[in-house]
């Protein structure tokens, strides 16, 4: 018979976030949560797919669509399960928008969104690895240069 | 895309129709001049950075349509000195004119002024992003130089970019121009300022590979047209490396002399040592009437963006 040990704590009712690279783990779980939310957080798991990976189980809250795109841009390719009485009810790759607005600095010190107050808009490029484009300095970058704010 | 009250702002805004309605539009404008085209109508420059023939070209368009020019040529006599920003200056200039040309130095500042004004903004450099209307003059250039062989005519025509790849934004906005037309390009970068990966990536991605040719006397003998960009001494963190690079690009008479006869040699303008003074009066330089064609260029995207182009190729009402 086999026998599979759980990594992390199973959760009654909430959002489960899998395969996250393993070094964006900490970040997910910070993006997520708020003082005072019950989490569960992973890092450095084993994976067949990624060798090893992050995961995020938060009770008892569901995401924002903002908040999903956050985490969209953070950790690309995750997986997000909504969980209800211990019960997997959805299971998805988080989705990919085709823009991110207002969420992250461009890394462009010289771009006009670092010296105004201007609403910055990153168009994708690439979704995987994800790439994105400045709508204002039309520079291209890895996601992972992006800072949220 | 209509183009009545449309703005200025990027190449990778415009399709090979749109360029190709520009350049014929300005080819019309240079043939029958049209001076009372822009009656009117009220320009506002706001250069934020200095300018010789941006701003000398576009108030030139201007007036030889019949139209008028306010403007700021420097920023210290403007509000911005007094912490204005981009968003309420355009919002403040788009009450007093028809059309803005804005250079400013932060990349993005001519997309967040078309974002607020109500009235066209034409680009005319913005940091080290994009100077679209320098791009249309290079296609024009190019396009007189050699009628018919951007759309496709005989071989393909071998367009050379040399010097300062990495930081230079008219080689780049050019690169992106020229995926739209069937031409051969190469490219002699400066070791340390060589094309940024992503424009290399667009443009193969366009069907257009960049080929890497080994030094000037190669580009010389294997191109219809060599486009010379200027080396900037800040690029250089070690000056003495700035003054052995500066010696060893440059192009003179000499170099010319086994160069196909039909080459002409463009540049943006100033140069400072890559183009020798003694290739002035050769026939492959070109980049005096490049300058000039900024004129005829500069009135087409002016009378396209104040809806008077199909009056301008018209019956003349």
């Amino acid at each position: 018979m086999s026998h599979r040990v759980r990594q992390v704590e199973a959760i009654e009712a909430g959002t489960v976030i899998d395969h996250i690279p393993s070094d964006r783990a900490l970040e997910v779980a910070h993006l997520l949560t708020a003082p005072g939310d019950q989490f569960f957080l992973g890092a450095h798991l084993r994976s067949d797919n990624m060798g090893h990976k992050g995961v995020v189980k938060i009770a008892n809250k569901e995401l924002s669509p903002s908040t999903i795109s956050r985490l969209a841009l953070i950790a690309p390719g995750a997986t997000m399960s909504i969980i209800r009485d211990y019960v997997v009810v959805s299971k998805d790759p988080v989705p990919m928008p085709d823009r991110f607005t207002a969420i992250a600095r461009c890394p462009n010190s010289n771009c006009v969104t670092n010296h105004e107050t201007v609403t910055t808009d990153f168009l994708v490029v690439r979704p995987s690895p994800l790439e994105v484009r400045c709508r204002f300095c039309e520079r291209s970058f890895p996601a992972s240069e992006l800072v949220l704010t | 895309m209509s183009w009545a009250g449309r703005h200025i702002i990027s190449i990778a805004d415009f399709s090979t129709e749109d360029m190709l309605h520009i350049l014929d539009l300005a080819a019309s404008l240079e043939r029958q001049p049209r001076p009372d085209l822009l009656a009117g109508r009220l320009m506002a420059t706001l250069f934020f950075e200095s300018s010789t023939r941006t701003r000398l070209s576009f108030e030139a368009a201007m007036s030889k349509l019949g139209g008028q020019v306010i403007g700021v040529t420097d920023a210290l006599s403007s509000s911005a000195r007094k912490g204005e920003t981009i968003a309420d200056t355009i919002r403040m200039v788009d009450q007093y004119a028809d059309v803005i040309v804005l250079r400013h130095s932060h990349e993005g500042s001519a997309r967040l002024a078309s974002d607020v004004s109500r009235v066209p903004i034409i680009n005319g450099g913005d940091g080290a992003n994009q100077h679209p209307t320098q791009t249309f003059l290079d296609l024009y250039t190019i396009a007189k130089l050699f009628p018919d062989r951007l759309q496709g005519a005989g071989a393909p025509l071998r367009i050379t970019v040399a010097g300062d790849l990495r930081y230079g934004r008219t080689v780049h906005s050019l690169l992106t121009a020229l995926t739209h037309f069937p031409v051969c390009m190469q490219m002699v970068p400066v070791p340390g300022l060589e094309m940024p990966g992503h424009c290399l990536d667009e443009a193969q991605m366009a069907g257009c590979p960049v080929q890497l040719l080994p030094d000037l006397e190669t580009a010389v003998a294997q191109s219809d047209v060599l486009y010379m960009t200027r080396l900037q001494r800040e690029r250089f963190p070690d000056p003495l490396e700035f003054e052995h690079v500066k010696s060893a690009y440059r192009v003179d008479a000499a170099m010319l002399r086994s160069a196909a006869p039909q080459l002409r040699i463009l540049h943006p303008l100033p140069r400072v040592n890559e183009i020798a003074v003694d290739v002035d009066t050769t026939p492959h330089a070109a980049y005096v009437p490049q300058a000039g064609n900024g004129v005829p260029v500069r009135q087409a995207l002016l009378a396209l963006v104040l809806g008077r182009a199909e009056v301008a190729v018209g019956s003349g009402a």
